[in-house]
């Protein structure tokens, strides 16, 4: 069987979904991943400069290589904090149509989930302390799969996410396990 | 009219009487350590501890066989153990996926079985019942399903002829039965190395504690002396004896592990329900209805491959593995067929199988970048392992790993050749493997998400891998993973396979939606 042979998988009676654009996050995103990275690694670095410090005063010949090496990958760090969030926003985005949420994400390993609307368990909606600083709110999909059980969709304005929430609701949801 | 008769208990129960001996027994066994620490160490306060152990277990026993009961009441189980605090606990009868039946020697003296339920919640049976008479059990199956149908086709779930059938329940039609035969051809074909390895461990330890010393060197020197001679006079026939001594004694214990675990195998179909029943000593039966089938592996391995034998697993929502290395028998549907009863099999399994015949199917390919994909691969593991060898050894004779290079591209080409997948309206199906194959059917009814994922390689070259997800993986390994579509095919089918799935209910049966428009 060559290439050429290969019919698209059509249906007579399956009416063309409209590809609607895919919608971005709220660019607020761009910022709370900023802070809540710079807070997770700086907690991080902060634990290290402790065997830092204790190993650079038993061994004040090592101390200066440590305190660079420390400051190098702080240095490393915080950059990677500010430079990578807007990359990963415009990686980001999500489209709805009559019966499927389509989300895409990922800049260097990309990757796009597809949920049958019909197949949605629960909607959870998230709010930690910084998203609500931000006003922000993430969307939590469950399916009753194995390998992707649920769908995060992160920074989304809260009351976009609680709309989108109860739409999904209403057109999904009767057919759950 | 449904509702008085939804509030109205159906069917109650209770356990059999002997599960008062079967829970001391099972004690028993956990408390003859404490009884041989007893006489070594104090034997006034050992032997009241003793009589303190016994006396709670009885009681416990007791208060078990006197307190619990069952009932079927509208649509749920519910269970009811417990004196002082009485614990209830309702199962909804649609939820129920399966009906599992343990019963060992000592039951099947008596005529009673442990019964297990199991519901899609994952995490093993939502209710144990042991134990009980087997024709308590059956009543008990018939009542949880007859009862769920009914209440499905109520609400108008079902179309009227399933229903018909159900309230009927016709006698069980057998699809298939196992004879001696099929269970030495399976043993044969098993890879039990590791079985068989642990089977020497566990006989050497046996020969060191219990085989005299002088005996067991004597042994060994003479068996020593006798290969050695032997293998400076015949190498070659040394060797050769080796192997096949090792290989008759891995088949015949994997063929004796067969013919235990699987005896009297017997897969049949009670109207929507498959039932299994199998076991030498201890006999084990289960039924799952053929609709919560979420994903269907068609599994070929290496030695089975050879002779046309497959083996098929199934997932239910509620499967998982109890433990690592299960050897209950409950991970297969049927343990081995050939592979041409396939087709005629699907059809039972899934009634409106629409994707075709498995066998022999001409399948949609991927990419044939996947040839290259592959042998790059290859070649790279083959071009480590020769600079290693060469870095070790310096000789040129080292870098043999490079002549492994033909079997790495011809490996790639098969393996491409063997990579298809298909999709109808109704089922979506994948293969993969070329020395071990395995095939996995999914109804699309049951689809759960769909997911594209693109490397950087793979974006280079325009590709992706799909992934299909579905409710059951403990088994089967889940959904199916196609790696080296081109990315809008993959695209195109992620989209088509999610509307689809969207627009097919997940718990109907599927044709009744058509039929009733």
């Amino acid at each position: 069987m060559t290439e050429e042979e290969i019919k698209p998988f059509e249906r007579a009676d399956e009416p063309q979904h409209q590809a609607t654009d895919f919608r971005r996050l709220d660019s607020r995103v761009v910022n709370l991943w900023r802070v809540s990275w710079l807070i997770g690694f700086g907690v991080l670095l902060l634990s290290l400069l402790i065997p830092v410090v204790s190993v650079g005063v038993a061994e004040p010949r090592a101390l200066a290589w440590l305190a660079s090496a420390w400051l190098a990958t702080t240095a490393a760090a915080v950059w990677l904090c500010l430079w990578y969030p807007p990359r990963l926003y415009r990686s980001w985005g999500y489209r709805i149509d009559a019966k499927v949420l389509e989300t895409r994400s990922g800049r260097l390993f990309q990757r796009a989930r597809l949920l049958p609307l019909s197949r949605l368990q629960h909607v959870d909606i998230e709010r930690g302390p910084l998203e609500r600083m931000f006003g922000l709110a993430a969307l939590v999909l469950h399916t009753a799969g194995t390998h992707s059980a649920n769908i995060r969709i992160p920074g989304l304005e809260a009351a976009e996410a609680m709309r989108l929430r109860d739409h999904l609701i209403e057109i999904g949801g009767d057919d759950a396990v | 009219m449904q509702s008085e008769s939804l509030a109205a208990s159906v069917f109650e129960g209770r356990l059999h009487p002997l599960t008062i001996a079967f829970s001391l027994l099972k004690a028993a066994r956990g408390i003859i350590p404490a009884m041989s620490l007893l006489f070594f160490g104090n034997k006034v306060y050992g032997f009241m501890l003793l009589m303190a152990v016994v006396a709670s277990t009885v009681a416990t026993a007791l208060a078990r066989y006197f307190s619990f009961t069952y009932r079927v009441v509208g649509n749920e189980l519910i269970t009811q153990h417990g004196i002082l605090e009485r614990k209830q606990r309702s199962i909804p009868l649609e939820r129920i996926q399966e009906i599992r039946v343990e019963q060992g020697v000592l039951h099947r003296v008596f005529d009673v079985v442990d019964a297990k339920i199991e519901t899609g919640g994952g995490g093993g049976a939502e209710a144990s019942l042991s134990v009980l008479s087997r024709s308590e059990v059956e009543k008990l199956r018939r009542a949880i399903f007859e009862r769920a149908a009914k209440i499905r086709s109520d609400t108008g779930l079902t179309n009227q002829t399933a229903e018909k059938q159900v309230v009927a329940t016709p006698e069980p039609i057998v699809i298939r039965r196992l004879g001696l035969k099929d269970l030495i051809l399976m043993g044969l074909t098993t890879n039990h190395l590791i079985s068989a390895l642990a089977l020497a461990g566990a006989l050497w330890n046996f020969a060191q504690e219990h085989v005299p010393e002088s005996f067991r060197l004597r042994a060994g020197n003479l068996l020593y002396r006798e290969s050695e001679r032997l293998f400076t006079q015949d190498t070659a026939l040394t060797i050769a004896l080796m192997v096949l001594s090792a290989l008759a004694v891995i088949g015949v214990f994997s063929t004796v592990v067969a013919i235990i675990r699987f005896y009297g195998f017997t897969l049949s179909l009670a109207s929507e329900d498959l039932r299994r029943r199998y076991g030498l000593f201890t006999r084990r039966a289960s039924s799952l209805p053929r609709r919560r089938i979420q994903v269907l592996k068609i599994e070929e391995k290496l030695f089975r491959r050879l002779f046309g034998l497959v083996t098929l697993r199934v997932d239910t929502s509620g499967s998982h593995r109890e433990h690592k290395d299960d050897n209950t028998g409950r991970d297969v549907l049927l343990p081995i067929a050939r592979r041409g009863d396939v087709d005629p099999l699907l059809t039972i399994f899934f009634p409106d199988f629409d994707a075709g015949r498995i066998e022999g199917a001409e399948w949609r390919r991927v990419s044939r970048l996947a040839i290259r994909r592959g042998a790059i691969k290859g070649a790279i593991v083959c071009a480590l392992a020769a600079a290693f060898l060469f870095g070790a050894y310096q000789q040129l004779f080292a870098l043999w790993p490079l002549a492994l290079l033909p079997l790495v591209y011809f490996i790639s080409a098969a393996n491409y050749r063997n990579l298809r997948y298909t999709l109808s309206d109704r089922y979506f199906c994948a293969r993969h493997g070329w020395a071990e194959r395995s095939t996995h059917i999914v109804p699309i009814n049951k689809v759960q998400a769909v997911e594209i994922h693109q490397s950087p390689f793979d974006r280079r070259l325009g590709l992706a891998t799909l992934r299909v997800d579905t409710a059951g993986q403990a088994y089967t390994g889940g959904g199916p993973r196609i790696k080296n579509l081109p990315i809008d095919e993959a695209r195109e089918i992620a989209g088509a396979l999610a509307h689809r799935a969207s627009e097919t209910r997940y718990i109907e049966d599927r044709r009744s939606r058509i039929e009733n428009g």
